[in-house]
């Protein structure tokens, strides 16, 4: 079993106005030229390297970070790579206001945390790259620096048992037994 | 209470007597839809351990995304899935040519009202214009699903369109689905089933409920759906061999929103570049010139679009400072516009015919876009590089509005030519 609480760096993908990135596709994620690619180790390099300003950030990125967007992160076409990059960059979990429905199914199926914060967009300048976090899924718990809270949505039944099982098919083979 | 469209079906499915948006179910899809990225999912599925697919007739496979396969990559993966196609003896196998898996589908039968359709693409919800639950997946989920033939659902919330009125000529279901999805932004219906409704949609064809239901994708949507009537059921006459029954909303279901719409009134729309809603009334991007112009693709490559396109076409011949593509979305749409002279006019006016697939759409292959260029597309995506260079310009519009386009070599609108 995965621990349930996490802790990590935090990057806040903000757009040229400052304010959190709305609508990350995953053309921005993963782009469409990289699709030949089906080793998940060849893949963290060209994560984000389509989203203006962060065409660096897999090189910036380390083992255990976590990134915060803003609304509908991972918009667009159902690839599984723009899930897999950011495992293979050993990304430890995406924070948001909301996700596109594929992508928030590839992500929980493939083991990779996504943290729904809602209304996020509303008080997203107050997180700054850099931050220490700690996230808890099973109460949605996110705690910044040590002191502030915010409360995310927990991880549903189904999205908790895929998680500590570590994949969906590592799940399957738990419902089995 | 009464229940919503996905409530009901997805009740259904699951052997429940009802359930309520927000519950998680487990049930066996009618179909699995995958394309190119079969040879991926099959890998997975060898991981997994087991030998057989739960059940190969629920299997449906389509190659269309690369097709020909434009390099020797493209090529292997194509022979790692006729491979997989022989060796799990699946019989839905429709090889390159056939046509766009979202055309295809329900064309050879695989979609009918009632019906739980999952697949590996994001604009599977496009079988939902035939009263199907049809929800786009991912590579690791199609994996699983052929290995156990099940699936977890979360029963979407659901939002209801109600479209009042007539269409303006050269004014279409694309230019709908523009306006809506400009109004509800790229996230309004996120996680949400939507159901279309009303007047102006029973007015529609079945192809243009499938623009419709395509583009519902653009807006987030899990699935969206038209409720069938009896175009519904002329259509999928003699293509669907088993029995089915409609599944309807119930009048007084729960909605998280409820959108009134009159379309009387509406303009041709553009989406601008880089976002799907970023859209406007075509007044205010008239004039901007444009390199190439796509008319087809699982959008709008059906043949009352490409009607539409020859009616402005017929007889002119496009600016000497453009390049046409027609992408019919099948073989069956191809023989038909054949048969009509509608491709004879087309080719006659200066455009170049690909053979049915995804095309130039997903910026792979057949027309790609150099740094500076502009094209205006019927497809439904209009993200950064997506057709070829990240500083190219698409802009997405309605079969009309492509052809009009194509006449004076800027955006024009389709009710001036």
């Amino acid at each position: 079993m995965k621990a349930t609480q996490i802790s990590g760096r935090l990057w806040v993908l903000r757009d040229a106005e400052g304010g959190l990135y709305n609508d990350i596709d995953t053309d921005m994620i993963f782009h469409n030229r990289y699709l030949h690619i089906t080793a998940l180790a060849q893949m963290g390099q060209y994560t984000l390297d389509n989203l203006k300003g962060w065409e660096d950030f897999a090189r910036r990125a380390q083992a255990g970070d976590l990134i915060m967007a803003g609304r509908n992160f991972g918009s667009g076409s159902s690839r599984q790579q723009a899930v897999d990059c950011f495992q293979a960059l050993g990304i430890a979990a995406i924070i948001a206001e909301s996700f596109g429905a594929i992508y928030k199914r590839n992500a929980i199926n493939s083991g990779l945390p996504l943290i729904t914060l809602p209304r996020l967009s509303q008080y997203g300048e107050q997180f700054q790259t850099g931050d220490s976090l700690v996230v808890n899924f099973v109460t949605g718990e996110v705690l910044r620096n040590g002191v502030e809270r915010f409360q995310a949505q927990p991880f549903s039944k189904v999205q908790l048992a895929i998680y500590e099982a570590g994949n969906l098919f590592e799940y399957g083979k738990v419902a089995e037994k | 209470m009464g229940k919503t469209f996905a409530e009901k079906v997805l009740a259904q499915k699951a052997g429940l007597q009802q359930i309520t948006a927000g519950q998680i179910v487990t049930v066996k899809p009618d179909r699995l839809l995958t394309h190119d990225n079969t040879s991926a999912i099959a890998a997975t599925f060898r991981k997994i351990g087991v030998a057989r697919v739960a059940d190969p007739s629920m299997n449906v496979i389509v190659l269309d995304h690369v097709t020909p396969a434009a390099n020797e990559t493209y090529a292997i993966s194509h022979q790692a899935t006729r491979a997989f196609v022989a060796e799990q003896e699946i019989a839905a196998f429709y090889d390159i040519g056939e046509g766009i898996c979202h055309q295809v589908l329900p064309e050879k039968g695989h979609a009918w009202p009632g019906a739980v359709i999952v697949g590996s693409d994001s604009h599977t919800p496009t079988a939902g214009a035939f009263g199907a639950f049809a929800a786009g997946i991912g590579r690791t989920e199609a994996a699983a699903v052929m290995a156990t033939g099940e699936i977890w659902l979360r029963v979407p919330e659901s939002i209801r369109v109600q479209l009042h009125g007539t269409l303006p000529a050269r004014v279409s279901a694309k230019d709908v689905s523009l306006y809506l999805i400009g109004l509800l932004r790229a996230d309004g219906a996120d996680y949400c089933s939507v159901e279309f409704a009303g007047e102006a949609i029973n007015a529609m064809s079945v192809g243009e409920r499938m623009t419709l239901t395509n583009m519902s994708a653009e807006m987030g949507a899990k699935n969206a759906v038209v409720e069938p009537d009896e175009k519904t059921l002329a259509w999928l006459a003699g293509r669907v061999t088993q029995p089915f029954a409609p599944v309807y909303a119930d009048a007084d279901a729960t909605y998280a929103s409820v959108i009134e719409m009159d379309t009387t009134t509406l303009a041709p729309q553009v989406a601008c570049p880089h976002t799907v809603d970023n859209v406007a009334p075509i007044t205010e991007v008239a004039g901007k010139r444009v390199d190439q112009v796509l008319i087809g693709t699982c959008t709008n490559g059906r043949l009352e679009d490409l009607r539409a396109a020859a009616e402005i076409l017929r007889g002119k011949h496009i600016a000497r400072s453009v390049r046409l593509l027609i992408l019919p979305a099948s073989r069956e749409i191809l023989q038909a516009a054949l048969a009509e002279g509608i491709i004879t006019d087309l080719i006659a006016a200066g455009a170049t015919l690909l053979n049915p697939g995804c095309g130039p759409c997903l910026g792979a292959h057949q027309g790609c876009l150099a740094p500076g260029e502009a094209v205006l597309s019927t497809s439904n995506r209009n993200f950064k590089g997506r057709m070829g260079s990240k500083d190219a310009a698409i802009y997405l519009g309605s079969p009309a509005t492509a052809a009009a386009t194509a006449l004076t070599g800027v955006i024009t609108d389709p009710r001036e030519v």
